[in-house]
């Protein structure tokens, strides 16, 4: 009898302990993480929550008395502002431009690159330079090529005859436009490089090599097998590059200056110019929360894609 | 945030089939009767790649050849290499401004946020490989998230809390804010090699007496070598390069960054721009440095991480 009355408080007393070594085995994994998730959580989410309490105020830093909540006043306001209009179309014209070029020249590299020769290695690292150069003096570096009484870019057309006076590279809205777009493509194309280079070098040969000897020729190669092994890190690659493009603040900032005329201002730009030029805080705020809405429609679908692809698991 | 931030898994992982590589030696000598064609193709191959590399490189080798050429050059030469090389810019970027002084704060800030980054990328990627807690779904997505926000969007906030707390215009605000933007890349690469190393390594040394903290200091990091590469590779880029936050968070010169000095460079000279390409030629020579010293245990590590992961 006395066992049978026992065996449960032995066996409750083993569970407990099991537990408790359990739960301090998720605890350390707690313990692990604490840092990363405070600096997570003062960087990015307590700041993010001021900031959506923000947009939904009128907060002007030069009339501070003014400063009360007033809902969606802000978003009313940004629907029927002009500029804000203006530089959305700017920032899509930007991104479709910019991720559709890195992506064309970013395959092209690729391909060429996942062939076998000589000097490869070289050519695969100096790709690489516009990816880790300090953007801004890349930039500046640019707006020096592309001036247009001194840059070299004019004076080479000039003296090969192409033109006969200075383009105006980035004192013109539309030519500012390329040029933005042009140096954009620069910035981004060799992330695009190296992703697809490295999903081509995952496809084995074997199958390209059997359609080769069934008489396909190389365009119908890359249309009925490379291209469609290759499109779902493609759309992850420019689903990502098409949101860093969006928030892109440097490239416009300093090329540009976002003008003429603010021909070449993005929304995130504008969104800053509101905040930190005009002192109206809660009006640009509330433009940063719109990009935010945006980019989260693709952002979850890069998130899905990734999972699905099982990259993160 | 710049690209640099981010996590760019999708390269690593496929990189897996790098194995494959020997079938296609096979297909190059099938294809050797057509020798002549190839040639041609080659060259083409060459061509392309050049051109391709040319644009990549164009705005670094025009820094460089600008900072050597003479003021009476710089405004007029269309020639790469310049005909009377010069010093004078570089001593005058070196003497006359806080460059020094720039160089250092980037390298502090950048060291720092390195350093932090394989440690704390190190305690969390350690956590995310060998625990299935509550919420690690939720953490995981979280720190993935986070690349994604404008940084203007968390910059207005950021700006107010920071004024409040006093910490406005210190290089602490933004080493602190690199790491965490770091910590998204860090984090992941880090789980992957984690998850590569077996488990009975570590249960040996925790039978040896090692505690979890030991065990991982002292047997799993050694063996993630190239992992812990690839983390300091990518936070080091991040913060040497940064421009918005430095931008938004720095008001006095002697706290300036390298990209924000260069930046304030271009208000203060203006058209002297054999000085503004000298100061960029040399604010690059680091991350170059960097970055070709340890391109091949990069790409090494890549791959490695992406066989494992």
């Amino acid at each position: 009898m006395t066992t049978t009355t026992e065996l449960p408080d032995v066996r409750a007393a083993r569970d407990r302990a099991g537990k408790i070594a359990l739960l301090r085995r998720r605890t350390t994994a707690y313990w692990l993480i604490l840092p990363s998730v405070l600096f997570l959580g003062a960087i990015v989410f307590y700041p993010l929550v001021v900031g959506l309490a923000e947009g939904f105020r009128n907060h002007n830093r030069l009339q501070p008395w003014l400063i009360r909540f007033n809902g969606i006043d802000n978003y009313v306001k940004a629907l029927g502002d002009r500029e804000v209009l203006l530089a959305l179309r700017t920032s899509f014209v930007m991104v479709i431009g910019i991720v559709g070029l890195s992506y064309l020249l970013g395959l092209a590299g690729a391909l060429v690159l996942d062939r076998q020769f000589r000097g490869r290695g070289v050519y695969r690292a100096l790709i690489l330079v516009p990816w880790v150069i300090p953007p801004v003096v890349a930039y500046i570096s640019w707006q020096w090529m592309l001036n247009d009484q001194s840059g070299v870019i004019n004076n080479v057309l000039l003296q090969l005859g192409l033109i006969d006076h200075p383009v105006l590279w980035l004192a013109d809205p539309r030519l500012a436009m390329v040029s933005l777009i042009a140096v954009g493509t620069w910035s981004r194309f060799p992330f695009m490089t190296i992703t697809i280079l490295a999903a081509l070098s995952a496809i084995d040969r074997e199958i390209t090599d059997a359609a080769a000897i069934d008489g396909a020729n190389k365009w119908q190669i890359f249309r009925s097998i490379t291209f469609p092994m290759i499109l779902p890190i493609s759309v992850i690659g420019t689903l990502l590059q098409a949101i860093w493009t969006f928030n892109d603040f440097g490239l416009p900032f300093v090329l540009t200056g976002g003008g003429p005329a603010n021909a070449t201002t993005p929304l995130i730009l504008l969104s800053y110019k509101e905040a930190f030029q005009r002192y109206n805080i809660g009006y640009g705020t509330s433009l940063a929360i719109i990009s935010m809405v945006l980019m989260l429609g693709l952002g979850a679908i890069y998130l899905r894609m990734q999972k699905r692809q099982g990259v993160y698991e | 945030m710049r690209g640099h931030a981010a996590v760019s898994p999708p390269a690593v992982r496929t990189d897996r089939v790098v194995p494959g590589a020997p079938a296609r030696s096979t297909v190059v000598s099938r294809r050797r009767p057509h020798a002549g064609r190839r040639a041609v193709g080659l060259a083409g191959t060459h061509v392309a790649m050049i051109l391709v590399c040319g644009f990549a490189l164009a705005p670094l080798l025009w820094a460089i050849s600008s900072a050597f050429k003479s003021d009476s050059e710089i405004m007029t030469g269309i020639s790469l290499v310049p005909t009377h090389p010069t010093l004078d810019h570089f001593r005058a970027v070196i003497a006359e401004s806080g460059f020094a002084r720039w160089f250092l704060n980037s390298l502090l800030v950048s060291v720092g946020v390195t350093f932090l980054s394989i440690v704390v990328g190190s305690l969390a990627g350690y956590a995310m490989s060998r625990w299935r807690f509550r919420g690690r779904g939720l953490y995981g997505n979280s720190l993935l998230a986070v690349q994604m926000f404008p940084g203007v969007m968390l910059a207005i906030p950021m700006y107010l809390l920071l004024t409040r707390f006093g910490l406005i215009d210190t290089l602490f605000a933004l080493l602190v804010t690199y790491l965490t933007f770091a910590l998204a890349f860090s984090v992941w690469m880090l789980k992957g090699y984690f998850d590569g190393i077996p488990r009975e390594i570590e249960e040996a040394a925790l039978v040896d007496g090692l505690t979890r903290l030991g065990a991982l200091r002292h047997v799993i990091l050694p063996l993630a070598g190239p992992g812990i590469v690839t983390v300091a590779v990518n936070a080091f880029l991040l913060s040497w390069n940064e421009f918005f936050f430095a931008y938004v968070f720095l008001a006095s010169s002697e706290k300036f960054t390298l990209s924000l000095g260069l930046y304030s460079f271009i208000q203060q000279f203006t058209t002297q721009w054999g000085n503004i390409m000298s100061a960029g030629v040399l604010s690059t020579i680091p991350v170059l440095i960097f970055f070709f010293a340890l391109q091949k245990s990069l790409t090494r590590g890549l791959v490695s991480g992406a066989t494992k992961g």
